[in-house]
This record gives structure tokens, C-alpha cells and sequence, in this order.
């Protein structure tokens, strides 16, 4: 190999570009398609097979600091403790925040849709979830009414799975 | 000099660390360099900054992640670009702000004398959403289209609840951040409440800072780092404990108050983000982040909007640009943070200050 710099071919072009063919950038296209089998864990694995058998929501009780957490899970991060004391939780509570997403994924509903984190009654922690039956046709109207934490309730699909998405949030006062 | 540890409260002896040099690369889909070569051009610039021969580096901590970087184990590639070439080396898969607080402990103890941090992220390599949205829990999260972004849209909202004088003040605070030109297609998707002008500019972004024992113009005064819960039901959205935690840890080692502060670089995603993580740190009142966005001194929100943003090398960046901001004499006193995926879960922040008797003049932050 020669130690010697070659000179570009071609002539640069008024931007500052090349039109030196050996210079020209080189890219290629990538793609990651891997497939994964997630272990959900006794604890997580109850918490959807309850969705899926008996439409219940399900947190774990914490003795130390007499939390309930949900979705169930068979440990406190905060004290450090295993848990396994089931408590179903109600399926009504408060929509303590929101957000209406317009990002596309492959397989999800198309946006926009409408997620957010509610509290349902009995639970001390949040839990996310689609809320349905809102019309987003003016998002400002939409948030508007989000924006005064309205009460929702859990909503299960015809057909349970065994997913976070076999159920959703809709506003308590729909149809009220 | 002596350091208090966080449980205790017992002094230790520690080594001074200065910072000597920093350097932060901007760009977008440049065809003419390689990842590899955006580091090394990046990195050399620091140390010329920091007038370091490589020879004299004995340790380099580094911050990437894979997924951005679309190579696994991305450091085996890159670590070298970063001057790890036969050096002890550290790779993180956090923060480059995280990565600065362990380049900063490793000379504290007196393990090393000299050591480079470096982190980069090029977000015109990858699909950023798909990215973002990969980060999330599998079984809870993921099924409902979550994204980094859509998390700021969930704090946004909550602020919003909490705190209704923001919506005054969003439109200046917005304004302060300014435009960047061609910035047009490097805008994600907004999750309402968020607008546009309040999200994030995708770039392509390596930072890199040059820390010694020698002392140089810029020294660290203080360090903190904390966690929050994964579950984002978990958390407290809008008042960011791990960042008050981590701000408060550094703040007490440098044996300063939040109130002596003039120079402010909070990493966060959004503007809501900054905002909140603004009231996180002290630096104004419950409530009135959003106001401090809009009108506080000690904030240059354009300075910060115009490098761009790419995880994990922002809050590096941030810190960067505060040794840059003292360097320049913008204040002698500054605080500066990194946040984490996924969803600022991990925070590290740092209390940097003007070295007395020193020239601050030598060398210069570059982009």
C-alpha cells in the first residue's frame, strides 16, 4: 500500500462536496429483527392470568410500608422486602395523568390514542393503561377535559389473553 | 480535601479533581464520518483542549448504548476512537453525566491521576422511537406505544395539574429556547400537552471532558447520583426525587448551597422536563420552573437547544457546557445534571467551580 496521498479524481463542487467517485460517502442499511421469549415471573404471570381467568386486578401488599402495589409484583424496591400478599383492587379510580400519543408502531391501535396513569381504588401505586371513548378531534378539548383528573373505570375486552391491553380506561361519566 | 459520605456523615480524604479540557460535537447524518470518527475527532479535541498528550491519560469511562448505537456491545468498536486504546476502561450503559461522576471517583480515590469521559449518541442512525419505545417493559409498558417522549407527555400533563401557572409562561419559555435552523425533520412527534417548539432537537452529539488531579481551570466540587423506581406508576412524575437527591448529595460535598448557583445546565428531555427538574434541584419555587425557563440568568436554554439531543450524551453535554460557561466567566459557581433512560429513572448531578489563581482562558469549548 502506498504511503503516498492520492489525489481526488474529480472536482470539488461549489458546496464543498466531491464529485471524486471514490470519496463519494458510503452507507448501508441495517436491521435488527431478533426474537425474544419474556419471562414474566410467578408474580407478573398471576397478575395477567387474574386478567385473562377472572377479569380481577391484582396488587401485591407490602407489610414494611403497607403499600399496594400494582401491577402485582413479588418484591418492594423501596423497603427491600419479598412480598406475597395478593389484594384485588377496585376497578374505578382517578386518571392522575395523561397523554395522547401520535407516534405509529407497528401492531398498535393507530394513533392518536389516548394512555394514562390511573389509581385505582385500594392500589398506592399507578397503573398504565389505554383510555378509551374520548373524542380527539380537537386535542385541546380533549386534554381540557383530561386535565380535571376525571374519574375512570376498567373496562375488560371480550376476549381476555392474558395482556396489560385486555383491558382499558373509560370515563366514568360517559355514561352517566 | 475532605468529602462527607452520604450515610454517615463521616470526612474522608479525597484527591481534587479538576476539569482540564472539554469539547462537545453537533452534526446530523454527516456521510463523511463514521461513528468512530465523530468520537476520535471529538475526544482529540478535548485533550488538545486539555493540552494532554494521550500518553498521559491512565483512565477513560466511557457512556453508549447499544440500542443507539445499532451495534452490540458498541463499545468494542468504539472504545478505541475514545482513546481507550490499552487504558483502564469503564463502559456504562448510563448517562454521560454518570459516566463523568465515575471518571471523577476514580481520581477522587486516587486510583488514577489523569481520566477521560466521553459519551455519544448519533440519532440519525437510528429509528428514535422504535429505540425509545424498545426501552420499555415488554408486558406493561411496551403493548400501549410508550415512548421516552410519551412519558414528558405524561409529566407534562401532570404539571399542568399541579402547577397551572406553567401554561403562562410556555410560550416565552419557549421562545427563549430559540429556533434552529433545519431542524425541521428532527423533531419526534409530539404527545400532547407537548407542542413542538417544546420537544427536543435530534442531533448527533459526542461530548468528551478531560478531568485531572493536576489543578486546572475548573474544578469539581461535588458529586451525586440516585435511582427512582423502573415502574413509572411508581413515581413521583413531577418531582423527581432521584434528581433532588443526587443535587442535594453534590451540593452538601461541595459544602455549597443551591442559592450561590449562577450557572445552570439541567439536562432533561422537554421542556417540561427542564421545567420541573429546575424546581428538582432548588433553583426556584414549587410551581415557577417553567417561569425560570422563560426569564432566569443563570439558564441559557439556546445554548443547549442548538448542540442537539442524543442519549446518553446529554447530560455530559450539560456538563461541558457549564466548565465552558465558568471558563467564560458567565458565574464561578455552576450546577449541572444527566438524566437517564428510561424516563430520567437515573439522575447524576455535579457542582463545578472556577478555580482561584487560575488562567480560565486556555483552550476552548468546541462544536
Amino acid at each position: 500500500m502506498s504511503s503516498t496521498p492520492v489525489p481526488p479524481d474529480g472536482d470539488a463542487a461549489a458546496d464543498g462536496s466531491t464529485t471524486d467517485p471514490v470519496a463519494e460517502p458510503v452507507t448501508i442499511q441495517g436491521h435488527w429483527d431478533f426474537g425474544y421469549t419474556y419471562f414474566a415471573g410467578a408474580s407478573a404471570s398471576r397478575f395477567f392470568n387474574e386478567l385473562r381467568l377472572n377479569q380481577r386486578i391484582m396488587g401485591t401488599h407490602c407489610p414494611t410500608c403497607d403499600r399496594v402495589l400494582v401491577p402485582a409484583r413479588g418484591f418492594c424496591d423501596a423497603c427491600y422486602v419479598e412480598i406475597d400478599e395478593w389484594r384485588e383492587v377496585g376497578t374505578e379510580g382517578t386518571l392522575d395523568s395523561f397523554t395522547i400519543l401520535t407516534t405509529s408502531f407497528p401492531g398498535l391501535p393507530e394513533p392518536p390514542t389516548v394512555v394514562g396513569y390511573v389509581t385505582l381504588d385500594g392500589a398506592s401505586t399507578a397503573l398504565l393503561n389505554a383510555v378509551h371513548g374520548i373524542d380527539l378531534h380537537d386535542f385541546d378539548e380533549a386534554g381540557a377535559l383530561l386535565l380535571t383528573q376525571p374519574r375512570v373505570r376498567v373496562v375488560f375486552s371480550d376476549k381476555c389473553e392474558g395482556r396489560i391491553t385486555d383491558f382499558a380506561f373509560e370515563l366514568v361519566a360517559a355514561d352517566a | 480535601m475532605r468529602a462527607t459520605r452520604p450515610n454517615d456523615d463521616e470526612e474522608v480524604d479525597v484527591q481534587r479533581v479538576y476539569v482540564h479540557g472539554t469539547a462537545v460535537s453537533s452534526s446530523w447524518a454527516d456521510g463523511s464520518a463514521s461513528l468512530t470518527d465523530l468520537i476520535f475527532r471529538c475526544v482529540r479535541r478535548a485533550l488538545d483542549d486539555a493540552r494532554m498528550p494521550v500518553g498521559d491519560l491512565e483512565a477513560v469511562v466511557l457512556a453508549a448504548h447499544d440500542l443507539v448505537d445499532g451495534r452490540s456491545l458498541t463499545n468494542m468498536i468504539t472504545a478505541p476512537a475514545a482513546a481507550a486504546f490499552l487504558k483502564d476502561e469503564t463502559r456504562l450503559g448510563d448517562d454521560g453525566a454518570a459516566a463523568f461522576v465515575l471518571g471523577d471517583a476514580r481520581i477522587r480515590s486516587g486510583s488514577v491521576r489523569t481520566c477521560l469521559v466521553a459519551a455519544w449518541g448519533r440519532a440519525s442512525e437510528g429509528p428514535a422511537d422504535d429505540i425509545a419505545r424498545a426501552l420499555f417493559d415488554p408486558f406493561t409498558t411496551r403493548p400501549l406505544g410508550m415512548t421516552e417522549i410519551g412519558v414528558s407527555g405524561l409529566r407534562a400533563s401532570r404539571a399542568l395539574i399541579e402547577h397551572p401557572e406553567y401554561a403562562e409562561h410556555r410560550a416565552a419559555a419557549a421562545t427563549r429556547r430559540g429556533e434552529v435552523e433545519g431542524a425541521a425533520g428532527r423533531i419526534p412527534a409530539a404527545a400532547w400537552p407537548l407542542r413542538d417548539t417544546e420537544l427536543p432537537i435530534w442531533g448527533d452529539v459526542v461530548s468528551a471532558v478531560v478531568l485531572s488531579s493536576e489543578p486546572g481551570p475548573v474544578e469539581v466540587l461535588g458529586a451525586g447520583m440516585s435511582t427512582e423506581p423502573f415502574e413509572l406508576g411508581d413515581r413521583d412524575l413531577t418531582g423527581l426525587p432521584a434528581l433532588r437527591s443526587a443535587g442535594e448529595q453534590a451540593l452538601r460535598e461541595a459544602r455549597r448551597s443551591i442559592d450561590e448557583v449562577d450557572v445552570l445546565e439541567i439536562d432533561a428531555l422537554t421542556m417540561f422536563d427542564e421545567a420541573l427538574a429546575l424546581e428538582a434541584v432548588g433553583a426556584t419555587g414549587s410551581g415557577r420552573g417553567m417561569e425560570a425557563l422563560a426569564l432566569d440568568p443563570r439558564l441559557d436554554p439556546a445554548g443547549a437547544r442548538s448542540v442537539g439531543y442524543c442519549a446518553p450524551a446529554m447530560g455530559l453535554t450539560r456538563i461541558a457546557r457549564a466548565v465552558q460557561r465558568v471558563r467564560e466567566g458567565d458565574g464561578a459557581l455552576a450546577l449541572a445534571s444527566g438524566s437517564s433512560v428510561v424516563a430520567a429513572q437515573t439522575q447524576a448531578a455535579v457542582v463545578l467551580g472556577r478555580a482561584e489563581g487560575h488562567d480560565t482562558t486556555h483552550g476552548r469549548s468546541c462544536r
